[in-house]
């Protein structure tokens, strides 16, 4: 051996305060985290300006998809077992016909009279099928409700 | 790493005089390492899928019945017709055309950047304007964001969502040719 290996001081760290911090953040994370509700298809947010909080409880979404699918969702369980059947309880929301959309609304809101009517449309969607949906919650007398958007920037 | 130690050693023999004999603790050291490593994998995952913006939305009332209308003085009327350009843009997104006239007179082309200043001094010059937004179907959902953007921006509260006829694909038709 023509070197000398140094000896290395062997030394420790106290961990204790790092773990404690990582334990806190962790319960922190566990307690506010909402995952992102799946959805039954994807959906690109227009922006505006808009600055009203979109409600979170007794809400029924309808989605309009790129191709002009239209989509319906409510958040309790039990209602969407409902509207759309024991089988189908755990899906988020349902494609609906046009003209089914018409009776399940007016279901929906003799179910629950608090819910909320949001309306979420694709960037891209085609103006026709919105159109029609904004006619079907005019005929059932929906005439307050909220378009879902991104907020824009600038 | 973290560990646990348990301090009862000392104090064993202390009274070892006593009738009742006490019980020998014995000194435990617990690994903590695997707890921790797991806890750090969990926060990750919860910091990784968490998400904070809520998506905004835009709220919109609309008159209950198109049987219940309104007579409106045609000279407060001003209509906003939009329609999908007939050439897009590179990316094949649809650009919109937005057309304007006040009751029946021809309509008129404007930029949709001027659109804002436009409206809020319109609404300055008749404070009773009612304004008529007509999009046409074949146009997107995001024209009709981008328009009532624009309307809630320049502060026009009287405005109202109607359907576009072909009277009103006429007239926009007209106002490209000239």
């Amino acid at each position: 051996m023509p070197k000398i290996k140094k000896k290395r001081v062997g030394f420790k760290i106290d961990m204790t305060p790092m773990v404690d911090v990582a334990m806190l953040l962790l319960t922190f994370f566990m307690m506010t985290t909402q995952f992102r509700p799946e959805e039954a298809t994807a959906i690109e947010l227009p922006a505006s300006h808009a600055l009203v909080k979109m409600p979170e409880t007794d809400v029924m979404v309808v989605t309009v998809n790129k191709e002009g699918r239209t989509f319906l969702g409510v958040d309790a369980q039990s209602l969407r077992a409902q509207l759309f059947g024991e089988s189908n309880k755990l899906r988020p929301s349902m494609e609906v016909d046009r003209r089914a959309l018409h009776d399940l609304l007016i279901q929906a809101r003799i179910q629950n009279p608090k819910l909320r009517t949001l309306v979420k449309g694709d960037k891209e969607a085609p103006y026709g099928p919105i159109e029609d949906v904004l006619d079907i919650l005019r005929q059932v007398k929906i005439t307050r409700f909220n378009l879902v958007t991104e907020f824009e920037k600038n | 790493m973290a560990a646990v130690e348990s301090g009862g050693e000392s104090r064993s023999h202390a009274r070892a005089g006593k009738k009742h004999k006490k019980k020998r603790r014995l000194s435990i050291r617990i690994d903590m390492t695997p707890m921790v490593d797991v806890a750090f994998l969990l926060l990750t995952f919860f910091m990784l899928t968490t998400y904070f913006s809520k998506p905004q939305t835009m709220e919109l009332n609309l008159p209950p019945d198109e049987k219940s209308q309104v007579e409106v003085a045609e000279s407060n009327l001003l209509t906003i017709r939009v329609a999908p350009a007939l050439t897009r843009d590179p990316s094949g997104v649809k650009i919109a055309e937005v057309f304007w006239n006040i009751g029946t007179e021809p309509a008129n082309r404007i930029e949709q950047k001027d659109l804002r200043k436009f409206l809020t001094d319109k609404n300055k010059e008749n404070p009773k304007l009612i304004t008529l937004l007509k999009i046409d179907r074949d146009g997107s959902y995001d024209m009709l964001i981008k328009l009532m953007d624009i309307v809630a921006l320049a502060k026009v509260e009287r405005f109202s969502l109607a359907q576009m006829t072909l009277y009103d694909k006429r007239q926009i038709e007209k106002a490209r040719g000239s």
